[in-house]
C-alpha cells in the first residue's frame, strides 16, 4: 500500500462548493460598502447630529444681563433703581442626602428660614428649586463659602426705592421677575424693562469660557425715566397729608401739586401708603392711588367754574347782588347753606361758599348745556391723559338728562364726580389767565401753551374772588401761607354710602398760589375726618397752606405778600450780588 | 527628499507651531477680556450700589430729621429771609 502523506490524505480534501466562497466575498464586499456609505453619510449630509453633540460638549449659551432703567425725579435724584441680587437655587439631585446638620443649620440661618423647612425643600421631587430669591450679595457670598454641592447662585436684580412710602404711589413697584406691577413701573414697563442678550461661547473641560463664538442677541438695558416729580415737594406734601390724616383721625388723604406754567406734576401724595421695598406689604387698600383712582363729588370746589361760566357769558359781574335766603327749593329737597345769608354779591357767594347762591346763578343765568360745556372743558368726565394706570374719568351725565334739581345741585358740586387730580388740573385755568394746561408726569420744564377756556379778564376776576376765600370773612383763613398770597376754594362733601348720603364727609381745598403770578395749583383731600371739624376750611386748608409755602420756597418763588422783615437788607448783600444769584434767599438766623 | 521639500516641511512645521501659539495667545487674551468685562460689570454694580447709598443718606426724610434733631435747625420763613434780585 502506497503510503499517503497527511497533507495529501484524500479524507482531508475539502470540496467546498464555489458559491459559498463567492457568497462570503460578496458579503464582505457588501459590509464594507455599507461602512463606506455610512462613513460618507457621517462626514457629509448626516453629520448634523454629531456636530450638535460635539457643540453641546464644548459650547454653551450664556445670558448677557440687562438691567432695568432707573427712575429719577426732576432734579436727577434716584427714586427707583435696580441692584444686583442673587437667587439661591438647590439642584436636589446633586445635594447630598447626608448633608451635615451644621451646614444645614448655617444655610437655614443665612436664608432666614427654619431648618425643617429647608430640609423639606431639599427633599422635594423637583430637580431645581428656588430656596430664596433676591438675596443680598453679602449673604450670597457667605452661602457660596459654605461650598455645599448642589446649592447654586443665580444673578438677578432687585428694585430699591429710596423715598419709600412718600413716593410709593408714583413709582409703584415691580415683582420678583422685575416687571412693573403698579405706578410708573407698570405704565412705562416697555421703556424701563431691559432685554437680556445671549452669546455662544466655547468652554474647556472644566467649564471655563475660552472663546466667544458669537453674540446671538445684544443685551438692551432699560431706558432711564425722569419724572416731573420733585422728591422734596413730594415728601413735604406726603408729610402734610399724613399729619392731617392722623390729627383728624381720618381714613385717608391725598394731595396734588401742579406747575401751572409747565404742566408738570410736582407731587402726587397719598396716605395711607406702603413701603415698596418690603414685598410683604404690597396688598390691600393702601395700594390705591386715591388722587387718581378715587371718584368723589367735588362739592364746593366746583362753584368757581359755575361762576366762571356765568361771568364769561356776561350775565353777571363779581359785584352783582342776589338775595340768598335761608333755603331755595328746586325739585323736592330744599337747598340750604351752612350759615344763612341775606344778600350776597357774586364774589361773596364764592367767599362764603353759598350753595343757594351757586344754585341761583345756575338756574337764573345758565343753561344746562352751558354748564356742561364748562365742566367738560376743564376736564370733568374725561380721564386725564398722563399715562398713569387706573386714572378715572369720573361721571358727568349728559345735560339732556338733567332735571332742574340736577342742574341746581351740579352747580355746587353734587351729581357729578371726578378725581382730586381733575380738580387740581381744572384750577389751572385761573392760574393761566383762562388756559387749561396739558399735564405731564415726565420732566419737561418748558412753558406749555394751553387751551383757552375762559377769557383772561374772567380768570383775573376769579383769582380775586378766590383770594377772598382765604382772607378774613372767607371760609378758609387757614389756607393762608407765610409770605404768599393764595386763592382757592374749600369743599365739604357728604359721602355717598350706597345710594344715600350718610354722616361721612370729604374735606377739600383746591387753590393756586402765589395769587399775583400763579405758579402752582394744589388740591388737597382728607377722607372722613372724625376728630372735631369736618369742614374743608378747617381740615384741608391748613394742609394746602403748608404745601404751598414750602413748595414756593423750594421753587425759589419770591413772596408776593408783605412780611415784616426780621433781617436787614444790607447784611451780606454785596457778596451775593456779585455772585448774581437769581432770587436767592438767604437765611441769616437759624 | 530634495531641499525644496525639506524647506516646505520646515515651513509647515513653523506655521503649525505658530498657529498653536497664536491660538494660545488668543485664549489668554480672551480670558483677560472676560476678566475685565466681569470687573467692569462689578464696578458698575458697585457704582449703582454707592449711588443708592448716597441717595439713602440724602433722602428728604433723613435730611429733615438731621436738620431738625441734630443740627437744631428750623424751617425758613419769609420774615427771616432776605430776597435779593439779580444784579444787572
Amino acid at each position: 500500500m502506497r503510503p499517503v502523506g497527511f497533507s495529501t490524505s484524500p479524507n482531508l480534501v475539502l470540496r467546498l462548493p464555489m458559491w459559498r466562497s463567492r457568497l462570503m466575498l460578496f458579503l464582505l464586499f457588501f459590509v464594507f460598502t455599507l461602512l463606506l456609505i455610512r462613513a460618507f453619510w457621517i462626514q457629509g449630509p448626516g453629520n448634523a447630529f454629531y456636530e450638535a453633540k460635539a457643540i453641546r460638549g464644548t459650547q454653551r449659551e450664556l445670558e448677557l444681563p440687562a438691567s432695568r432703567g432707573k427712575i429719577l425725579d426732576r432734579n436727577g435724584q434716584v427714586i427707583a433703581t435696580s441692584l444686583e441680587a442673587k437667587s439661591v437655587i438647590a439642584y436636589n439631585d446633586t445635594v447630598p442626602d447626608d448633608l451635615s446638620a451644621e451646614k444645614v443649620s448655617k444655610l437655614a440661618g443665612l436664608l432666614q428660614m427654619s431648618e425643617s423647612d429647608l430640609r423639606k425643600k431639599l427633599k422635594e421631587e423637583r430637580k431645581q428649586i428656588f430656596l430664596k430669591r433676591q438675596v443680598d450679595p453679602e449673604v450670597a457670598q457667605q452661602i457660596k463659602k459654605l461650598e455645599i454641592p448642589g446649592i447654586g447662585l443665580n444673578n438677578e436684580y432687585r428694585r430699591f426705592y429710596p423715598e419709600g412710602e412718600a413716593m410709593a404711589h408714583v413709582v409703584g413697584f415691580t415683582n420678583v421677575e422685575d416687571r412693573g406691577q403698579e405706578g410708573m413701573e407698570l405704565s412705562r414697563e416697555k421703556d424701563l424693562a431691559g432685554h437680556p442678550g445671549q452669546r455662544r461661547v466655547v468652554v474647556d473641560r472644566l467649564g471655563r469660557v475660552v472663546e466667544d463664538v458669537a453674540i446671538e442677541q445684544f443685551p438692551q438695558n432699560g431706558k432711564d425715566l425722569q419724572l416731573s416729580i420733585d422728591s422734596k415737594i413730594q415728601y413735604l406734601a406726603y408729610n402734610a397729608v399724613k399729619s392731617a390724616v392722623e390729627q383728624h383721625h381720618a381714613k385717608a388723604g391725598g394731595a396734588v401739586v401742579l406747575d401751572t406754567q409747565t404742566g408738570e406734576i410736582l407731587a402726587l401724595a397719598n396716605y395711607p401708603s406702603y413701603n415698596p421695598n418690603d414685598r410683604r406689604g404690597l396688598i390691600g387698600e393702601q395700594l390705591r392711588n386715591r388722587v387718581l383712582t378715587d371718584m368723589f363729588e367735588p362739592g364746593s370746589t366746583i362753584k368757581p367754574f359755575t361762576v366762571s361760566a356765568a361771568l364769561e357769558k356776561g350775565a353777571i359781574t363779581p359785584n352783582t347782588s342776589m338775595a340768598i335766603g335761608a333755603s331755595y327749593l328746586v325739585g323736592k329737597k330744599p337747598i340750604t347753606d351752612t350759615h344763612p345769608n341775606g344778600t350776597l354779591t357774586i364774589a361773596q357767594v364764592i367767599q362764603k361758599s353759598s350753595n343757594i347762591g351757586a344754585a341761583k346763578i345756575a338756574m337764573n343765568y345758565l343753561s344746562p348745556e352751558e354748564m356742561w360745556d364748562m365742566y367738560t372743558a376743564v376736564g370733568f368726565g374725561q380721564a386725564p391723559k398722563i399715562g398713569f394706570p387706573g386714572s378715572v374719568a369720573g361721571t358727568l351725565h349728559p345735560y339732556k338728562n338733567w332735571v332742574p334739581s340736577d342742574q341746581a345741585r351740579v352747580a355746587f358740586g353734587y351729581g357729578l364726580s371726578g378725581s382730586l387730580f381733575q380738580v387740581a388740573r381744572a384750577y389751572t385755568i385761573f392760574a393761566r389767565d383762562g388756559e387749561l394746561v396739558p399735564l405731564t408726569i415726565e420732566r419737561s420744564p418748558e412753558f406749555k401753551p394751553g387751551t383757552r377756556i375762559i377769557s383772561a379778564k374772567t380768570a383775573l376776576e376769579m383769582r380775586q374772588m378766590l383770594e377772598t376765600v382765604t382772607l378774613p370773612g372767607g371760609t378758609a383763613v387757614k389756607a393762608q401761607a407765610d409770605g404768599y398770597r393764595v386763592g382757592g376754594k374749600t369743599g365739604t362733601a357728604h359721602k355717598l354710602v350706597g345710594k344715600t348720603y350718610g354722616n361721612r364727609y370729604l374735606a377739600y381745598f383746591a387753590g393756586i398760589a402765589p395769587i399775583s403770578a400763579p405758579r402752582i395749583s394744589v388740591a388737597v383731600m382728607i377722607d372722613e375726618p372724625t376728630g372735631g371739624s369736618h369742614y374743608g376750611g378747617d381740615v384741608a386748608a391748613p394742609v394746602f397752606s403748608a404745601i404751598v409755602s414750602e413748595t414756593l420756597r423750594t421753587l425759589n418763588v419770591l413772596p408776593d405778600s408783605s412780611v415784616k422783615q426780621a433781617v436787614s437788607e444790607g447784611v451780606g448783600s454785596t457778596e451775593i450780588h456779585a455772585a448774581s444769584a437769581p432770587a436767592q434767599h438767604v437765611t441769616l438766623k437759624r | 527628499m530634495n531641499r525644496a521639500t525639506l524647506t516646505l516641511l520646515a515651513l509647515l512645521l513653523i506655521c503649525a507651531l505658530s498657529l498653536v501659539a497664536a491660538q494660545q495667545r488668543a485664549r489668554k487674551l480672551f480670558v483677560l477680556i472676560e476678566r475685565a468685562q466681569l470687573q467692569e460689570y462689578q464696578l458698575t454694580q458697585d457704582g449703582l450700589r454707592l449711588e443708592y447709598e448716597q441717595r439713602n443718606l440724602s433722602k428728604s426724610a433723613r435730611v429733615r430729621d438731621v436738620a431738625r434733631n441734630q443740627l437744631r435747625m428750623v424751617p425758613i420763613s419769609p420774615e427771616r429771609t432776605l430776597y435779593l434780585k439779580e444784579a444787572k
